[in-house]
């Protein structure tokens, strides 16, 4: 069964999110809880008049599975229900077939870290 | 019904003289208007009559005065012609400040009014411009400033000062919709000075403001000769962005915003404010990790929207003159602590502060696998919890007033009305002021401060 990973819906007014670090890489096999990656959310655009909030979140598994391709690397952007990745629940399922749900994840804000992409900016 | 006649009710200082423009309308004529509800302004200038010629002006540094009017009662506005005079006539100062000169009138449902109702309520606004060229007369404090300031007082009181030093969920709240305090005037029944510091370009964090309330002269004059001697060989280089935000900037470390006192105009004539009596912070502005210069010592904690208007050569500086310093919660609450220890010694004031929110209806973590330990370093929300808790410790040992976001958010629901955590609607502006003045109510009246 094929999962796929797009850019969920995090805060109103976001327009896409930034990948600051990917805690996998395809192969992976990805147990339920697993991080995959940190996201920045930037609403500059959305604020560009005040000062413009920009956060943090992670994307973590919520069941098992295995990575199959990942879309983002850090420092790149990915619109609203862009592409971010596509999975597996067996390791050599072939990826030309329409996935058949969304993988399952929790997001949840986190903190900022020196291993993000933009880890070493002011 | 009844109308009661509005005048301009008595302002003034002895020596000096007072000229207004024509008043600029924020109600229409045949508006309903509510008790103490702005309705109208003017700028004034403030002189000295000629004997007092060769002495000090006061508001020497505030160029924008402003004077906004309320009425003591409730019911229709109808405006008296010729007071707004129109065109640059109302922009300059042409007419004398006279107390009896009537601007309208209000009708009301009928019943007893008191004596005084029909003398309107007066908050003066002085606005300390962040350079002479930012003189922009377009509406109330328009332009740019250093430092803004409202007051009011009836006859006999002498007003307490609250001085906004947080970011925008502090002083959203203060500064109001219109950036001229307008609903602290309104929902207000005490004499009171509200004062704005804006974060342009440092923002006030503890480690700022513990900064400037220490910084003595010699290190001020240490810290601008580094920065003409690091900038002075590339001058060339420097885009304009690079010397405005160096201009602003060392404005900023000069200045002492917390030992600040102030000249004020009122029916009392003129009188002398002490330091602030309060002090709002917002817990949202600590970083977890601070520049340190490498050399001097002192801190920098330049928002990223601000570090946008510096041109390359300063953001060059800033990254290599300066180092992070990582910052614990124990850490931070010493910062607090001191700064709080600090204020009562020196001033007296006292710190109210606005607590985060701590929780988001769009997160629904169901194992906590993925977020590493301890989750206070990882996870935003619990991380604000436990500065949260953090501020109740201070709390249960030396004088703080927690403006209760967190709770008043999850009352009204965050989603709505606190939707990036930081920046709330109208609706809970008004809540939360509504509990920065409920603490400056618990505040002594200013013993010191003496009319002149």
């Amino acid at each position: 069964m094929i999962l796929e990973l797009r850019l969920p819906d995090i805060v109103p007014q976001m327009t896409g999110a930034t990948a600051e670090c990917l805690f996998a890489e395809a192969g992976d096999a990805l147990r339920l809880g697993s991080k995959l990656v940190d996201l920045r959310v930037d609403l500059s655009s959305a604020f560009a008049q005040e000062c413009p909030p920009i956060s943090y979140y992670r994307i973590v598994l919520r069941e098992k599975a295995y990575l199959r391709q990942i879309n983002l690397q850090p420092g790149e952007y990915v619109g609203l229900d862009g592409p971010v990745a596509l999975l597996s629940s067996s390791p050599d399922e072939p990826l030309d077939q329409t996935p058949e749900r969304p993988l399952r994840i929790t997001v949840a804000g986190i903190l900022r870290h020196d291993g993000m992409f933009s880890g070493g900016d002011l | 019904m009844s109308t009661v006649p509005l005048r301009l009710g008595p302002l003034g200082a002895k020596g000096y003289s007072i000229q207004r423009s024509g008043i600029r309308w924020l109600r229409e004529d045949g508006q309903h208007c509510r008790a103490n509800q702005p309705i109208g302004w003017f700028n004034i200038v403030v002189e000295p009559t000629r004997a007092l010629s060769s002495g000090v002006p006061v508001f020497g540094d505030e160029c924008e005065l402003q004077v906004v009017v309320a009425p003591r009662i409730s019911g229709r506005l109808s405006v008296e012609s010729g007071v707004s005079r129109g065109g640059y006539l109302s922009v300059r100062s042409v007419d004398p400040w006279d107390p009896d000169t009537q601007i309208g009138s209000i009708e009301t449902g009928g019943g007893d009014v008191g004596p005084d109702a029909g003398t309107l309520r007066l908050m003066v606004l002085a606005g300390r411009r962040m350079t002479d060229l930012a003189n922009v007369h377009g509406s109330l404090l328009s332009g740019w400033h250093s430092r803004t300031r409202g007051w009011w007082c009836d006859a006999g009181e002498a007003p307490l000062t609250l001085l906004s030093q947080g970011v925008c969920d502090a002083n959203g709240v203060v500064l109001g919709a219109q950036s001229a305090f307008l609903e602290m005037f309104e929902a207000a029944r005490q004499a009171l000075q509200i004062v704005y510091v804006p974060d342009h370009p440092i923002a006030p964090c503890v480690p700022i403001l513990l900064d400037q309330i220490s910084r003595t002269t010699a290190q001020f004059d240490a810290i601008a000769e580094d920065v003409h001697r690091h900038f002075a060989p590339g001058g060339n280089a420097l885009v304009p962005q690079d010397w405005m935000f160096l201009g602003t900037m060392l404005s900023e470390l000069q200045s002492v915003p917390l030992k600040d006192t102030y000249d004020i105009i009122s029916a009392n004539g003129l009188q002398q404010l002490r330091a602030p009596n309060a002090v709002l912070l917002s817990l949202a502005v600590e970083p977890q990790a601070i520049l340190r210069h490498k050399s001097l010592g002192y801190h920098m904690h330049v928002m990223r929207h601000h570090q946008a208007a510096a041109g390359p050569a300063v953001r060059a500086w800033l990254s290599t003159a300066f180092e992070p310093v990582k910052r614990t919660i124990d850490m931070i609450r010493k910062d607090y602590e001191a700064l709080i220890d600090r204020l009562k010694q020196q001033t007296g004031a006292r710190v109210i502060i606005l607590n985060r929110m701590s929780s988001s209806g769009r997160e629904d973590v169901s194992n906590y696998m993925g977020f590493d330990a301890p989750l206070g370093d990882t996870l935003s929300n619990v991380a604000a919890k436990e500065w949260n808790l953090m501020l109740h410790d201070i709390a249960e040992t030396r004088p703080l007033d927690i403006v209760d976001v967190d709770a008043v958010a999850a009352e009204m629901g965050g989603a709505e009305h606190l939707p990036d955590g930081i920046h709330q609607s109208g609706q809970m502006q008004s809540l939360l002021l509504q509990q920065i003045l409920g603490f400056m109510e618990g505040l002594s009246p200013p013993r010191h401060q003496q009319a002149a």
